[in-house]
């Protein structure tokens, strides 16, 4: 019991950081190699002021978030004048310089070694609201303007730019509005483990990620989030296969990227408006409406 | 003036795909591009709302300058423009198309993006109210769910006017609206080209191959050959131009 608790905390932690890739590579199109560097990023800065400087929790982890954001800005500032492709080979490299630093910082991050001694701070409620909200908050951004900007630089960015959208300034919303929730994740992950160390964080972690938002469907959030959740939890559930379980996991990503290119759930959204249609499918009253509406529009 | 083009030029490495153009509309009123294929028509009009800038030369909107700065400042500034090979969002309804040239001005920030605000919910309404009357102008109401790339050729022409028009612009550029599209398709969309004109007082360029959509339309006719201004005048003016002919119908005539 305590294992399956454990492995869904982590699916739903990770369900925190796809949001924000969601909002990057399903909305705006970009693809980020190195944004699980901002999940180290968040942890080992909430970690160090917690552990070394005895500062509180929430106080901590505000600040984790807000540095995050601003390295973010900095890393993106050279990339959102660019074509979209250049955001993931700036943010692999910048990744992959993270990982190396924080292998290099012995003194404050205990290096190779891992930093140990974070108090468990997260816990199961927690992270459940950590994840309703973080959801209820794309959801909204989806619909909203920022949302369609997105979607509309992300179809063509030409057009969108002679529509009057400011494409760079919406690339660096997205990005930043991602950055955000990843360091947030990582927050939620340190204190959870109460252990990090440099190698959880590569680039590996990110591509995993982005094959989770493509397994779901680029464009549903949905999709992404039950693709999180089904793929963070699936290694373990394969554990009897052991040596085999990997094949099976990369079996299973490669059928659905063939045979489903725009991903499980395509453009399928779990809205308001589609619950209340599930439930007016029994009535025969309401489809008829329905039907004349459109006709009468 | 309403817009002023003084002697802009444009080249890619030695090709001169404009040369010294120049134009003037004081009013609202309709002005037809013509010439061959190459004649540096899509080059203007990419020059005027700010793909790439001018060489040399300026670019006035009521007497302000515009030459050179970004598209989405030169669009807010007030010209919008159509695309010759169609360009709509594919990821977004018709209706969010539309939406979709409003939401920049749109008056809400980061935190109304996130949370419904009462000013968001607002501005959205306002939004949809401005997008419904956009599509109910060029008859695409019904439709306003649909997925763009659903909807016949002829009515993603007029999906792009609709959301040009979304734009507020003061200037419509309109690149080969009619391209591709049949004759009943044709006389409808010149029937709206006068109606925006007449109803919001755009001025409007039209670049077009059709001549009897040009010469049906236009006020002035401004004729492009090589990057070069060879002719402005007068529907019937041009008509009967010597080097309009030798250029352009005379180049028809042998194909």
């Amino acid at each position: 019991m305590e294992l399956y608790l454990s492995v869904f905390t982590f699916a739903l932690i990770s369900v925190v950081s796809v949001c924000g890739i969601y909002v990057l590579t399903g909305l705006t199109g970009m693809f980020s190699l190195g944004q699980a560097s901002f999940m180290a990023i968040g942890a080992y800065i909430s970690g160090v002021l917690v552990v070394r400087l005895n500062m509180p929790f929430w106080p901590a982890t505000i600040i984790a978030v807000l540095v995050s954001i601003m390295i973010g800005f900095i890393v993106g500032l050279p990339t959102v004048r660019l074509r979209r492709d250049y955001i993931s080979l700036v943010t692999l490299g910048f990744g992959e310089a993270i990982t190396a630093l924080l292998n290099q910082s012995v003194q404050i991050t205990g290096g190779a070694m891992g930093f140990s001694g974070i108090p468990q701070k997260t816990n199961f409620a927690l992270v459940i609201i950590s994840v309703i909200i973080s959801i209820t908050l794309v959801a909204f951004l989806k619909i909203s303007k920022y949302g369609r900007q997105c979607i509309a630089l992300k179809s063509d960015e030409l057009a969108a730019k002679a529509m009057g959208i400011d494409v760079p300034k919406m690339k660096m919303i997205a990005f930043l509005l991602s950055v955000g929730l990843t360091a947030y994740s990582g927050v939620l992950y340190a204190f959870y483990t109460t252990y990090v160390d440099p190698s959880m964080f590569g680039w590996r972690k990110s591509a995993e990620w982005v094959i989770m938002v493509f397994f779901g469907g680029v464009n549903s959030l949905t999709g992404s989030i039950i693709a999180t959740l089904l793929l963070s939890a699936l290694p373990e559930m394969l554990r009897f296969a052991s040596e085999y379980r990997m094949f099976f996991y990369s079996v299973l990503v490669l059928l659905i990227i063939n045979f489903k290119p725009s991903g499980l759930f395509e453009e399928f959204e779990l809205s308001p408006a589609f619950i209340a249609k599930l439930f007016k499918k029994g009535n025969k009253n309401g489809v008829i409406n329905a039907t004349t509406d459109r006709k009468n529009q | 003036m309403l817009l002023q083009i003084e002697k802009i030029s444009k080249s890619f490495g030695g090709v001169h795909a404009l040369v010294d153009f120049s134009l003037s509309m004081d009013r609202a009123k309709i002005i037809g591009i013509i010439g061959p294929n190459g004649a540096g028509k899509t080059t203007l009009f990419n020059v005027i709302s700010g793909v790439y800038p001018p060489d040399k030369g300026k670019i006035y909107l009521n007497d302000k300058d515009i030459s050179g700065k970004e598209q989405f400042i030169i669009t807010r500034a007030g010209i919008a423009r159509t695309f010759q090979n169609i360009r709509l969002f594919t990821g977004l309804s018709v209706i969010d198309n539309v939406m979709c040239a409003f939401d920049p001005t749109s008056r809400y920030g980061i935190f109304g993006g996130l949370f419904p605000t009462p000013m968001r919910i607002r501005e959205e309404k306002r939004g949809h109210k401005l997008s419904e009357d956009y599509l109910q102008l060029v008859d695409l109401l019904k439709y306003r769910d649909e997925k763009p790339e659903n909807l016949p050729y002829g009515l993603q022409r007029r999906l792009e006017i609709a959301r040009a028009l979304a734009c507020k612009p003061k200037i419509l550029l309109l690149d080969e609206p009619a391209a591709g599209l049949n004759p009943k398709e044709v006389s409808d969309l010149m029937e709206l080209i006068h109606r925006i004109r007449d109803e919001r007082g755009l001025g409007i360029l039209v670049i077009e191959h059709r001549l009897e959509l040009v010469m049906g339309l236009s006020e002035e006719i401004y004729v492009l050959d090589f990057g070069h201004t060879i002719a402005i005048g007068s529907p019937s003016e041009i008509k009967s131009n010597p080097a309009v002919i030798k250029a352009y119908l005379g180049e028809e005539e042998c194909n």
